[in-house]
């Protein structure tokens, strides 16, 4: 901890973070973490900016010209697809005087001109008119060093658009690891890839990052009580267990992690989250290896939540509870920090581009009716998260350590054919002590 | 009873019954063939023809039929809908009521139905609380007698909702 030590780092935090970091092994974590406005700002400058942040997907700016509004803190950037295919992200911030120059969340256009003094930019972010520019600025003036500022780094890997403010980051492949093998379950799943269904739900939650990020990299648990009126109704499976049948999975160093879960015992449910039988066929074959392929098949549930804050959610559900077949949904989050105790969750719905239309609208209406906005499984993480944090923030709460110690002494399962260190029953803490590994790591440093 | 005073007591009933929690009884003023809509609402330029813009394709915060409505009073009914356990404070002000020609189509008498609605809710012990404005564009249908809610479409003015969840009806 002297490194913290050494960057002026108060005696306050100091103890919060030395708490963490002692307690963590022990799956001991102090609750002041999940609300605290001066480790919010260490966040922001050692974790967000020094991560690879998820803007897009490609699918929303499929032809030139298209463009989305997306934030890392507090940054706005211009998410676009040049006019030469080429996806870009620039700061929305005029070179000449600061005004944003991009005037809607999404669209299409060649150029962005500043509604302040008029400086136009076309949509590679080069700037091509300044409103009398001979007479303002002279002869010496030259317009290719007044471009928008490119975010410092942009990354696609099959099909999601991440950005980073480190220029010295390395590689977004290198950043995710071994869990692109997990993630392709769900971009490979189509030789075609996914679309957005539309543009994200958007909703502030007061609650912290981390809290909402646990429940979609490791908290299997929570659903049988979060979500037990879903049990209840039949929708969620009726062994209230239903979450612990399957393999926790984390990538160490990376901090990123994965839930995959099966059918419960007994339990009749269609293989391979009862898609539709043309889309498994067609997954057969559009898996980079059998091994993936294989463990598709027995997959229900499934999650990834990249370091720092991108979830995906992928599970089996039915659209009503009279509907003669399970539906799978997708969506895809980020839980964009807004400051200590508050954050945003901007939530897509997603789906596979060549599913046939029925499911497309079926897949649609089940993440309609159990996440996002108003999804009556989301709405009861959201009230708790918010409750956690205003906890956290109280001056008893946040010094009490709370308990990570689930399945510590659990032993990795030997025969789980995919990467990453994988533990044989879900209900375990694992893919958090890695998380807080690494945001240990990447706080102190 | 002309049919604006007919419709503002359906409007004002309906709300007394969305804010005392009587969702039972609230379901029973839906037809059968209810579509209940809240389409994701975006910031986006000005549309030349005028009206209201940036009403998202392809995205809504809710897209409902009698099914999933029943379904949503269901699960509030279970005990442990903790997003609604206890339940807000909420208060559904409902103004500016625009009430069109009634209609005699195939499925009987309709009457499209302009109003704002002012949503104030509030949660637990925190003096703090959160407004939703929006426009709802309804249809009512008369069955048997009385006025029934066959389509609305709420048009949030809204891009980034204030609150955590909507775990209620506008």
């Amino acid at each position: 901890m002297a490194r913290i030590q050494s960057k002026g780092v108060s005696q306050r935090l100091q103890e919060l973070l030395e708490g963490l970091e002692r307690g963590l092994e022990e799956g001991l974590i102090p609750a002041g973490i999940f609300n605290d406005p001066e480790l919010f700002e260490l966040e922001a400058s050692r974790i967000f900016s020094r991560s690879w942040v998820y803007l897009a997907h490609v699918s929303e700016i499929s032809s030139p010209g298209d463009y989305v509004l997306r934030y890392i803190l507090n940054n706005a950037f211009i998410v676009v697809r040049s006019e030469d295919g080429k996806i870009r992200a620039f700061l929305d911030m005029c070179r000449h005087r600061g005004m944003r120059v991009c005037r809607a969340e999404m669209g299409n256009a060649s150029h962005f001109r500043c509604p302040f003094h008029g400086w136009t930019y076309r949509n590679d972010g080069s700037l091509v008119g300044v409103p009398a520019e001979r007479e303002a600025f002279g002869e010496g003036f030259r317009k290719e060093d007044w471009g928008l500022l490119p975010i410092p780094r942009l990354e696609e890997w099959d099909g999601l658009v991440f950005g980073n403010l480190d220029p010295e980051a390395s590689s977004l492949e290198e950043w995710l690891g071994e869990i692109r093998w997990y993630l392709e379950l769900v971009t490979k799943r189509s030789p075609m890839g996914l679309e957005v269904l539309g543009p994200p739900q958007r909703f502030v939650v007061n609650t912290d990052w981390k809290l909402a990020l646990e429940t979609f990299i490791s908290d299997s648990y929570h659903t049988l009580m979060t979500h037990r009126s879903m049990i209840e109704l039949g929708i969620a499976p009726k062994d209230a267990k239903y979450a612990m049948y399957g393999e926790q999975i984390h990538i160490p160093g990376k901090g990123h992690g994965t839930m995959v879960v099966g059918a419960p015992p007994g339990a009749k449910l269609p293989p391979f989250w009862g898609y539709p039988e043309e889309m498994m066929e067609r997954a057969r074959t559009s898996y980079p290896t059998r091994q993936q392929w294989e463990v598709a098949r027995e997959t229900r549930i499934f999650l990834v939540t990249l370091f720092p804050n991108f979830s995906l959610h992928n599970p089996i559900r039915k659209p009503d509870p009279q509907y003669p077949v399970p539906v799978p949904m997708l969506t895809f989050r980020v839980w964009h920090p807004l400051g200590p105790g508050r954050i945003e969750i901007v939530s897509w719905g997603m789906v596979e581009r060549d599913a046939p239309e029925w499911f497309k609208e079926k897949a649609r209406l089940s993440y309609l009716r159990f996440f996002g906005s108003s999804g009556t499984f989301e709405q009861d993480d959201t009230e708790i998260w918010s409750h956690v944090a205003q906890n956290a923030a109280s001056t008893l709460g946040r010094k009490v350590r709370l308990n990570y110690q689930m399945g510590r002494n659990l032993k990795p399962d030997p025969n789980w054919p995919g990467p990453g260190v994988a533990y044989p029953i879900n209900f375990t803490d694992e893919n958090l002590r890695n998380f807080y590994r690494k945001y240990l790591d990447m706080i102190q440093g | 009873m002309d049919v604006i005073r007919e419709v503002l007591d359906f409007l004002h009933r309906e709300a007394a019954l969305l804010d005392e929690g009587r969702y039972r009884e609230w379901l029973s003023l839906l037809t059968e063939d209810v579509v209940y809509r809240i389409p994701v609402r975006l910031t986006r330029e000005r549309p030349p023809q005028g009206g209201y813009g940036g009403i998202a394709e392809g995205m809504l915060h809710m897209d409902e039929d009698r099914a999933s409505l029943e379904m949503r009073v269901a699960r509030l009914e279970t005990g442990f809908a903790w997003a609604e356990d206890p339940p807000s404070r909420l208060r559904h002000f409902v103004t500016n009521v625009r009430v069109g020609e009634p209609v005699r189509g195939d499925r009987g008498e309709e009457v499209e139905v302009r109003s704002y609605l002012l949503l104030f809710r509030s949660r637990w012990d925190r003096p703090d609380f959160t407004f939703l404005s929006a426009e709802r564009q309804d249809l009512l249908r008369r069955e048997n007698g009385g006025w029934k809610l066959a389509r609305r479409l709420v048009i949030l003015d809204h891009s980034t909702l204030p609150t955590h969840n909507l775990s209620f009806f506008l």
